[in-house]
Order: C-alpha cells, then sequence, then structure tokens
C-alpha cells in the first residue's frame, strides 16, 4: 500500500469513527475560511427569500398554513434527531428528513424550514454553526430538498406507488447531501493539494454510515407517507402530495 | 431523548446574572463580531483564548460542566479529525513519521500547523455560539433578529418550531418507549419499521397540533401575522458594550495576527 492509499484509509477510519458523535451531515463552526463560507451564504439567501415568498403567497390565502408549517418543520426537525442504528458502523446516526419534508410541504418552504432547524442545531446543539450556516443549508435545505421533491414527483409521474417514490425519494436525497457536504469540505479544505483527492477521501469516508442510513432514511420516508395513506389519506390530498381520487374527496 | 431535550432547553438562560440581563441585541452583535474574529484568524491564538474564556464564563454563569462537555464533544471530535486530515493529506516537510503495522504514516509540519489553525477555529466558534445559548433565550434570539432586519415570516416560523420541538419530542419518546417493551426494536428490521411508524404519528401529531394552535390563535385574533413582540430601544449602556466588544476583538485580531 503506498503513502496515499494508506493515509487515506487511515482518514477514513478515522472520519468514521469521529463522524458518528459529530453529526457529521453539518460542517461545524469555524471550517470554512470568510471566502467560502460567504459564498454559500450568498448562493443560499435567494433560495430561502423564495421560500419566504411561498409562505407568505400560501399564509395570505390560508392563515392555518403558518402554523401547519411551524409544525411540520417542528415534526422533521424532531425526525432528524431520532437516532438510528448503523449495523456497518456499529454505531447510531441520524436522518435529514430533508427529502421527507419536501414530498410534504414542497422544496421551497423545506428551505426555509431547514434554515431554522440548522440555526437551532447551531445554537442548542453545537451541530453545525453560524458562519457555515449557508453551507449547511445548500447541502441540506437546498440539495436534499430538491433531489428528495423531484425524485418524488418524477417517480409518481413513472407511476411508481407512493410509497416507493417516497423510498426513492428518501434515499437520493440522504446521498446527495452526504455529497454536497463532501464537495463543500473538500473546496474549502484542499488548499494546493489536489480536489478530487480530498473529495474522494471525504467521500469515503461517508460511505460505509451513508450507504445504510440513505437506504434507511428511505424506509422512514417510505413509512410515514404509508401511515399517512393508511391513517388520514385526505392529509395527503390537502398538503397537495396527491390528487384527490376521482368521484370525490377521500 | 431526554438527553436531547435538556440540551436543547434554554434553561441555564432563563437564570439571573449579568450575561442573562443583557440585551439580546447586544449579546447577538457581540457573538457575530467574536465569530468574525474566529473564522479570520490565521494563528490558533485568538481562537483558543475565545474557546477557553467562552466555556469559563458559562460555567461561571451557571452551566453545568457536563452539560459543556456535551455540548463541545462533536466539536472536539471535529477538531481531532481536522487536526488528521490537514496533517496527514497535506504539506511535505515530515514532522513526524511512524509505521504501524508496515504503513508507513507521514504527519507534514505544514499540514499540521494548518491543523492546528482549523481546529482551533471549531473549538472558538463552538464556544462563542454555546455561550449566546446559554446565557440567552430562543425567543430571545429570535426577538433580536426580528429587530435587526431579518424577516417577520421566517422569525414567526422560528418561534413555532422552537415551541413545539419539546411537545414532538416528549410524544416521540413515549411512542418509542412503548414500541421498545413491544420489542419493536429487536432487530434492524423491526426497528426499520417502527421508526417509520414513530415518524408517521410525529407527522400526523403535528398536523392536529396545528389545527389545534391555528384554533386557539384564531380566538385571540391571529389573521395570518403572529406578533413576534416590541424590544425597546438600545440604551447608551448598550451602544457602548457592543462598540467596546467589536474594538476589543478588532485589537485582539491585530495583536494576535501581528506576527503571521
Amino acid at each position: 500500500m503506498n503513502r496515499n492509499h494508506t493515509q487515506v484509509a487511515l482518514i477514513g477510519l478515522t472520519l468514521l469513527a469521529l463522524s458518528q458523535s459529530a453529526g457529521a451531515m453539518h460542517i461545524s463552526e469555524g471550517i470554512l475560511t470568510p471566502q467560502w463560507a460567504g459564498l454559500w451564504y450568498l448562493l443560499v439567501l435567494p433560495l430561502v427569500a423564495w421560500g419566504l415568498r411561498d409562505l407568505r403567497i400560501k399564509s395570505a390565502r390560508e392563515p392555518f398554513f403558518k402554523p401547519m408549517v411551524g409544525l411540520i418543520g417542528a415534526a422533521v426537525f424532531v425526525i432528524s434527531c431520532m437516532p438510528v442504528p448503523v449495523p456497518s458502523a456499529g454505531t447510531c446516526s441520524h436522518p435529514c428528513g430533508t427529502g421527507m419534508a419536501a414530498i410534504f410541504i414542497g422544496p421551497a418552504l423545506t428551505v426555509l424550514v431547514s434554515s431554522i432547524a440548522l440555526l437551532l442545531q447551531a445554537l442548542f446543539l453545537s451541530h453545525g454553526g453560524l458562519t457555515t450556516l449557508g453551507a449547511n443549508v445548500m447541502s441540506m435545505g437546498v440539495v436534499g430538498a430538491l433531489v428528495g421533491y423531484g425524485t418524488f414527483r418524477f417517480g409518481r409521474r413513472l407511476g411508481l406507488a407512493g410509497w416507493l417514490a417516497a423510498f426513492m425519494a428518501g434515499v437520493l436525497s440522504d446521498w446527495a447531501t452526504y455529497a454536497t457536504t463532501a464537495f463543500e469540505l473538500a473546496s474549502a479544505l484542499h488548499g494546493d493539494e489536489s480536489f478530487w483527492r480530498l473529495f474522494g477521501g471525504i467521500g469515503l469516508s461517508f460511505l460505509p454510515t451513508q450507504l445504510p442510513l440513505g437506504i434507511f432514511e428511505g424506509v422512514m420516508a417510505a413509512g410515514v407517507y404509508q401511515f399517512i395513506a393508511a391513517r388520514r389519506p385526505s392529509l395527503l390530498v390537502c398538503l397537495g402530495v396527491e390528487r384527490a381520487a376521482k368521484g370525490g374527496a377521500e | 431523548m431526554s438527553l436531547l431535550s435538556e440540551l436543547f432547553s434554554d434553561l441555564f438562560a432563563s437564570r439571573d446574572n449579568v450575561m442573562t440581563r443583557l440585551d439580546p441585541r447586544v449579546k447577538v452583535v457581540a457573538a457575530l463580531a467574536l465569530l468574525v474574529g474566529v473564522v479570520f484568524a490565521t494563528s490558533p491564538v485568538l481562537p483558543l483564548a475565545l474557546f477557553v474564556g467562552c466555556a469559563v464564563v458559562a460555567g461561571a454563569g451557571g452551566v453545568p460542566i457536563r452539560f459543556i462537555g456535551m455540548r463541545l464533544a462533536g466539536p472536539l471530535a471535529i477538531a481531532g479529525m481536522l487536526l488528521l486530515l490537514q496533517g496527514l493529506l497535506t504539506g511535505t516537510t515530515p514532522l513526524w513519521s511512524f509505521a504501524p503495522f508496515g504503513m508507513r504514516i507521514t504527519i507534514t509540519a505544514e499540514g499540521w500547523r494548518t491543523g492546528v489553525v482549523m481546529a482551533s477555529r471549531v473549538l472558538g466558534g463552538t464556544g462563542v455560539m454555546l455561550l449566546l445559548s446559554a446565557v440567552t433565550p430562543a425567543h430571545r434570539i429570535f426577538l433580536a433578529l426580528r429587530s435587526m432586519g431579518v424577516s417577520k415570516g421566517w422569525v414567526e416560523i422560528a418561534m413555532l418550531m422552537y415551541r413545539y420541538i419539546f411537545v414532538l419530542l416528549d410524544l416521540t419518546a413515549d411512542v418509542a418507549s412503548a414500541q421498545r417493551l413491544r420489542l419493536g426494536y429487536s432487530s434492524v428490521r423491526r426497528g426499520m419499521s417502527s421508526a417509520g411508524v414513530v415518524a408517521g404519528v410525529v407527522v400526523l401529531r403535528a398536523v392536529d397540533q396545528a389545527v389545534r394552535t391555528n384554533e386557539a390563535m384564531r380566538v385571540r385574533g391571529y389573521r395570518g401575522e403572529i406578533p413576534t413582540g416590541v424590544m425597546r430601544p438600545l440604551t447608551l449602556r448598550d451602544w457602548l458594550l457592543m462598540t467596546a466588544v467589536v474594538v476589543a476583538m478588532g485589537a485582539a485580531h491585530i495583536l494576535t495576527e501581528w506576527n503571521t
């Protein structure tokens, strides 16, 4: 094994061991340089504004909408804090929850809710940070939400069952979130070294936990969809997740 | 989940002491100034000093050491990870070299230096956030953000979310305990199924709670705008404090970066 391979393997094992307790989906406070932190903020701010516009329009039509977004945001936050066993690592990790949120409230409001959830986590759990909020919102709130929402809608258009489309959305949104986090970290940290070498090292370290965790996130999204479809199908219609059945509302 | 509730609550911020009595806008501006100092640091001195200082002030303000330790465990792990990552992957000048199990591992001097600075920035930044949240209740932070120009819609949703996270955390803990008693987590497969049900219950309960909250708010006159409150004007003392922190931060930055 040459020097590069040994060191990448060592880093992979180290990250695997450390990332479990460190909330690996969040880039920690202080890691990004001011330029990178500012760039991610600039990219994310218009998307948060998009979420706020969506909120304003929908809550002007129906005042109930605002409490509902707040409560669903709280629910997604709680779900994202649920410990998930990762068999390949022998420890627990946490789902992102943004793919699931995007299915229920759409990508624009998911960006908004994610920005709040990530600020709360940075303040009270020391997961993520204020200077890295833009980067974290980009990976979890924007990429995770858009991939999750797009996959679900595309799956339904292809005629997949709702639970299967939700499963795919959960899996792909989780993996997309981690790929973006690896990209953000490698962009900021590679210095004079090869970007791809560091990107590969970080991506490799995420693999043992994120492959099974992504599948778990898919199972969870499918479980939530199935549970609501069985217990209260009218809610899916009310939230615009599904169209009303012909011949009257369910 | 009870641990999470404890970590997440702003219980310690409700105590009465010098730090909690300060205007939240002063604390938010001070925290921002300290964070700017941290991210612009190219020497570990200032971030590490802030880390120690913030942890000591939080401890002096009555936050238990155990709580501070739990909050800092994750960032400490990340700081260690950054040291290794930079030391092993960047730079060319060997600093330490060893060969466990026949594998040559070299820590470089340049990488180690960069890693120390990054790790110190992680700890310094986290310390500042820890102190801010330990001495300021969440709703006061949101009010401060609102008065500093953050969108009303964002603040309203943030307040609703923070208020109801605890209700839903309790519900999740109850349902998960009931499932555990019925061996719902006895295997990975059953655990996945049970977790899906908990998540579904949480979403449904959240919607039910939203209906009740909406009705309660409408009775109190809610027509689509949640009142977030008005803050008193900043006093001369508040302005002086904010200016002092910003100036002190600038001076500390110049002093610690002088040689680098």
